[in-house]
């Protein structure tokens, strides 16, 4: 069988996730759960919905029939069977509530609790069906495993708060709050994000999915994309972010330890912070491009159950 | 103060532009009316499956069936809804005449967003309807046994019908009709079942329990 799905797939996931993670990212913040984070209350309801939804466009052009009959998409609601059904209905209330949302934190009035709640049961669901859709197909062995929808909705939320967090230091520099408890909430996060996708890929080489996703298991690890799954997303995507923000947790924990001692002035304490904070910044940058490499490897990697031979 | 203004104006009208936009996509898509499903599953015990018969030792690899397949249902370029696969060994060939398996447990009716695919209640056939597909390839992905495959031009998926129009009006499929040596053969599966040297097992193909395939094999002894 020949590859279907290829770039602009991988993109809409990669997309579905990063929207959703950012308006999580915001909708934890005006909680609190992110401690003093002003920057990151408003950005992520902002870029959230836009996000997935020039993801939704995108897979119109994927369509076979996208250019062609357009009005057959209508169909797409159709069956309440598919995962691929429910998407278009997750996606499509996400699209509307966040549009509602962003524009009231556009408008910086408040957003009334209900709403922003169910934009943030959308928001999950987003984020899982994106891993829901291929998880359930047991034709292709590597996608079939619960801990695909759980891989990228951590994906998701730590996408969508580097994102979150490089907006919120463009558009609203000096708002950035405990930038501490941030990174750590960050660093849980990467750290989760590590363990399931050493557990996804070890129970595959495992053989416990059965030959062909020990086949795909492989190409990932030692094969053909062996160069982005460990260039991009591990060491630049996952390893580099981890010792970045790490490092920055200390850094602060020292000046504020220093400028309380006052042997520090306190200018020399924030210039040195700030100059250090470009590491993080760098961090999640590439943090970013790593959760696309993630859908990337994980769609590349689909070897179907049976290769259509004779053996 | 002037040029302040003109910048956060034209900023600001920009992001609406972008926010009218999205607004225009996503409102797109909730307006759509969602269509009543038709009745499918007809897996349920004691429903009529029909199925086809292969008897590998008789096949001569003539290609009568996937020809006669080819000129009744006009495939797509570049699509095949019948194949014989082979596999060469010293000692012997094989071959396999294969197709959609009308599974009594389709994986391509469950995954399909626009439900193009319906499972015949009176006879298990899997039926596709082109003109519903929106080429999204996910059946692709849900058929072990790689029977749907999209066409390039039209943009839509495609499959063996087991010429259901022709079954409708008193014919028999056009591949097993054409088969010179009764190779391939169709039935009940019930009936079919009970053959004597008959397998559920094909070859190297996947479990039949994935799908339940509506196919009953006769191995090469």
């Amino acid at each position: 069988m020949e590859e279907q799905w290829g770039w602009l797939i991988v993109i809409y996931l990669f997309l579905g996730g990063l929207g959703a993670g950012a308006y999580l990212t915001s909708f934890a913040a005006s909680k609190g759960y992110l401690g003093n984070a002003p920057a990151l209350k408003r950005i992520g309801y902002l870029v959230a919905a836009p996000i997935v939804a020039i993801g939704t466009a995108l897979l119109v052009f994927d369509l076979g029939q996208g250019l062609k009959k357009p009005w057959l998409l209508i169909g797409l609601l159709a069956n309440p069977k598919s995962v691929m059904t429910w998407g278009v209905y997750i996606l499509s209330g996400f699209i509307a509530v966040g549009l509602v949302v962003a524009f009231l934190a556009w408008k910086k009035k408040e957003i009334p609790n209900f709403l922003a709640s169910i934009g943030a049961l959308l928001a999950i669901s987003t984020g899982a069906y994106t891993g829901l859709l291929i998880s359930v197909i047991k034709e292709v062995p590597i996608w079939n495993t619960f801990l695909m929808p759980v891989l990228f909705v951590i994906s998701a939320l730590s996408t969508g708060l580097s994102l979150t967090v490089l907006l919120g230091h463009l558009l609203e520099k000096g708002a950035e709050g405990n930038e501490k408890f941030v990174c750590k909430v960050h660093v849980f996060l990467v750290l989760a994000e590590i363990a399931v996708l050493a557990a996804f890929l070890g129970l595959m080489i495992s053989g416990a999915n059965g030959p062909v996703a020990v086949e795909s298991a492989k190409m990932i690890v030692s094969g053909s994309l062996a160069l982005p799954f460990w260039a991009i997303l591990v060491v630049a995507g996952l390893a580099f972010p981890l010792v970045a923000q790490v490092l920055r947790i200390t850094q602060l924990s020292k000046a504020h330890v220093l400028v309380t001692t006052a042997a520090y002035t306190e200018q020399a304490a924030t210039g040195h912070a700030r100059s250090a904070s470009v590491s993080v910044l760098a961090g999640d940058v590439c943090l970013v491009v790593g959760g696309l490499v993630l859908r990337y490897v994980v769609i590349l990697a689909a070897i179907p159950i049976w290769n259509g031979a004779l053996g | 103060m002037a040029k302040y203004k003109v910048k956060t104006l034209s900023r600001r009208s920009v992001i609406k532009l972008g926010v009218v936009a999205t607004a225009l996509v996503a409102l797109g898509l909730p307006i759509i009316k969602s269509r009543p499903v038709m009745a499918e599953s007809a897996s349920d015990a004691g429903t009529k499956q029909l199925g086809f018969m292969y008897d590998q030792s008789k096949c001569i690899n003539c290609h009568a069936c996937a020809r006669a397949c080819k000129n009744t249902n006009k495939w797509e370029k570049g699509v095949e809804w019948r194949k014989v696969l082979v596999k060469e060994t010293p000692e012997e060939e094989l071959f396999l005449s294969m197709s959609c398996n009308h599974c009594a447990d389709p994986s391509c009716v469950k995954v399909c967003p626009v439900g193009a695919y319906q499972k015949r209640a009176k006879d298990g056939i899997v039926v596709h309807d082109s003109k519903k597909c929106v080429g999204c390839g996910y059946c692709l992905y849900a058929c072990p046994y790689h029977a749907p495959m999209l066409g390039q031009e039209t943009g839509a998926v495609s499959k063996c019908s087991f010429c259901y129009e022709r079954q409708d009006n008193g014919q028999k499929p056009a591949c097993t009709s054409a088969c010179p040596v009764n190779a391939l053969t169709y039935g009940d599966m019930d009936e079919l079942s009970k053959t004597q040297g008959a397998t559920s097992q094909i070859m190297n193909l996947p479990s039949s329990n994935l799908t339940k395939p509506s196919y009953v094999f006769i191995p090469k002894a």
